[in-house]
């Protein structure tokens, strides 16, 4: 006598003299709920009881052979057979039993995700920053390396590609640097005047944005925008070309990565970034000078006047030799960053943000760095 | 998600009518006419840059030709009703020849996430689908690897895998076999077959694998990069030795189009199933 177990249209559990059997019926498209298959199994299971007789799928009831079926099959069958139950199918549709017998079941092996011990996964991180870190000291060695030999004309890197880069990291730069750099001017000057006006010291509005904006804020914030701006791109490109093999290509035609790729853009942009900072620096103190005229009425004459008076040569050279370290710091890290990437997709974006960050924290860290230097030497 | 048995209609399967691709200016099909009938194997083959996979990213909706019109059973793929169109494009599984796992998911929430989107499945059907559909094309317990820790032959099953996810009417398979090793390449072709007939598949395949060709192809068609047409249609064993054009039959048994022009007049043309459309 079959003992109803549950009730639905879709599927009941019966157990007749012992044996489970779990009968499938009715249209299973509509049905936006289904039970999950571990419910079926675990309700098999105590239907089942002490017996050894195997569970029965029966599917005479079924009105369509919808796919779910099949897959709600295979869930139950390999639920049942990981507890060492025998299954049997009576009534299924033709296509629901071909697609059952057509998936196979995963290989006694196929499930080994056990974790390595905590120590050993310290180790191998420890040995991965280690590696990081000799990579990176290399990139820096072969930088050193290799420019003599750009200089003579002998490094393996084509005209045509340093010309672009050229292009890229310089005349392509100037809008935004152009906007920024004006605008934190600006900024600087209407802070600086409203402090200095009180004092009816309007007239040295000149000597704090011109020291400002030479010592630090033109270098910074035109570093700031090529590694947003150029560092990315390196990075994000040469990521590119090494999950489409294209590094190891010129590796086997015998050129080397590092001049082909990365000298030319170290170059580029350490010979760019000071050029930029110029740039930088008259357009920051133009910004400056426009912001005195209109709020302090200082004519630009006695602005420039006290500019040349009060802000020395060493500031812009100080900011000029800033320029050029940044220029290094965000090309040689999108290098190895993006060089370092895996071959993936996603790993091309993380090597693209990882190289704005960390360019922007070595930008202050350099920066502070020569702070500390050019304050003990008094200049 | 269909059921599986489907009646059969007179417009059942694919229909193209009077399709002509073109990039601007440039045409690379004229006027292609065919129809995929339910449940088989139709492979689209010609040389390199003949515009096969064009065909494909206009049949699958990619594109949009100007000229010409498909239908699925009946359904006018290009219609102005956005809903009827991403219905219809549901029901459409392809496998792209670069296979297109999404690289950050693993493989299980590659095969998931069509599931997630589409569906109103709770997370342990979805969990269920997912292991079903890895088990059907001999990926079983895998659900947790990241696509690149899997062999070029297993990223095409996985695939193929999130490719039927959606239990869909019509698969489209872009070069399925290329980069494989004959055996993988024979087994895919295998599993191809038996996906087919389990699940009643529609199956339309680029490819220029003429093993492969010879092994699932129920139809063809050739597309020709000189005369920018398609120059047969048929069973390509039947056109392998009867096709009236010689650049068909020197694709199909891989000699130069001169030795095969040579071999022409051997005996009296079959109409088998060759026709110039």
């Amino acid at each position: 006598m079959p003992q109803s177990a549950s009730h639905s249209r879709l599927y009941r559990i019966e157990s007749r003299n012992g044996a489970a059997a779990l009968v499938l019926g009715g249209d299973w498209g509509g049905a936006s709920r289904l039970p999950t298959s571990q419910r079926l199994v675990a309700e098999l299971v105590a239907a089942r009881g002490d017996s050894e007789a195997p569970i029965t799928i029966e599917g005479h009831d079924l009105e369509s052979a919808h796919p779910r079926v099949a897959a709600l099959v295979y869930a139950v069958s390999q639920g049942l057979r990981s507890r060492e139950i025998a299954v049997a199918y009576t009534g299924l549709p033709a296509s629901v039993s071909s697609l059952v017998a057509l998936a196979r079941p995963p290989a006694a092996d196929a499930a080994s995700g056990s974790r390595a011990h905590w120590l050993t996964r310290l180790g191998a991180a420890g040995r991965n920053r280690m590696e990081a870190f000799t990579r990176a000291a290399e990139m820096v060695g072969n930088a050193f390396v290799a420019t003599p030999r750009l200089s003579v004309g002998k490094a393996q890197a084509r005209w045509v590609d340093f010309m672009a880069l050229l292009r890229e990291t310089g005349a392509s730069s100037l809008p935004v640097v152009t906007v920024v750099n004006l605008l934190i001017g600006a900024v600087l000057g209407f802070v600086g005047a409203v402090q200095l006006a009180a004092f009816g010291a309007g007239l040295y509005l000149a000597d704090l944005v011109g020291i400002a904006v030479a010592r630090e804020m033109a270098a910074i914030m035109t570093a700031f925008i090529m590694a947003g701006r150029i560092g990315a791109t390196f990075a994000a490109h040469l990521a590119t070309m090494e999950a489409n093999e294209e590094i190891d290509a010129l590796r086997m035609i015998g050129v080397s990565p590092f001049e082909f790729l990365v000298l030319p853009r170290l170059t580029a942009l350490t010979l760019m970034m000071p050029l930029l900072f110029l740039y930088a620096a008259a357009l920051g103190i133009g910004g400056g000078m426009i912001v005195a005229d209109l709020v302090l009425d200082t004519s630009p004459a006695s602005f420039l006047g006290r500019l040349q008076d009060a802000v020395a040569a060493r500031h812009f050279v100080i900011g000029f030799v800033k320029a050029v370290c940044f220029g290094i710091l965000i090309a040689l890290a999108s290098c190895y960053l993006g060089m370092r990437a895996g071959r993936n997709a996603a790993e091309v974006g993380r090597a693209a943000t990882r190289t704005v960050v960390v360019s922007i924290i070595g930008i202050i860290v350099i920066d502070a760095i020569f702070a500390l230097c050019t304050n003990a030497l008094g200049v | 998600m269909a059921v599986l048995d489907r009646t059969r209609t007179p417009d059942a399967g694919v229909v193209v009518r009077d399709l002509t691709l073109a990039y601007g200016s440039t045409v690379v099909q004229h006027e292609l006419s065919f129809h995929v009938r339910p449940a088989s194997i139709f492979v689209i083959m010609g040389v390199s840059g003949c515009g096969k996979s064009t065909l494909l990213r206009h049949m699958i909706d990619l594109e949009q030709a100007a000229q010409g019109d498909i239908t699925f059973d009946g359904q006018r793929l290009w219609t102005e009703n956005v809903a009827e169109r991403r219905a219809l494009q549901r029901r459409i599984g392809v496998l792209f020849q670069s296979t297109a796992l999404w690289s950050s998911m693993t493989v299980g929430e590659n095969v998931g996430l069509p599931l997630q989107l589409h569906t109103r499945l709770s997370a342990a059907e979805i969990r269920d689908q997912v292991a079903f559909k890895l088990a059907l094309v001999g990926l079983a317990g895998q659900e947790s690897r990241m696509p690149s820790e899997l062999s070029g032959g297993m990223q095409k099953r996985a695939g193929l895998a999130r490719a039927i996810a959606l239990d869909p009417d019509y698969l489209f398979l872009d070069e399925p076999s290329a980069g494989l090793d004959p055996i993988t390449s024979q087994r895919l072709d295998s599993l191809i077959m038996n996906l087919r007939d389990a699940l009643q598949l529609s199956v339309i395949a680029v490819t220029h694998e003429l093993p492969s060709i010879f092994t699932i192809a129920d139809d063809s068609i050739y597309l020709d990069n000189e005369s920018r047409r398609a120059i047969a249609h048929g069973d390509p064993r039947a056109l392998a030795a009867n096709a009236e054009h010689a650049r068909v039959r020197a694709f199909l048994n891989r000699q130069s189009v001169d030795a095969s022009t040579r071999a022409e007049g051997d005996g009296p043309e079959s109409p088998a199933r060759s026709e110039v459309l």
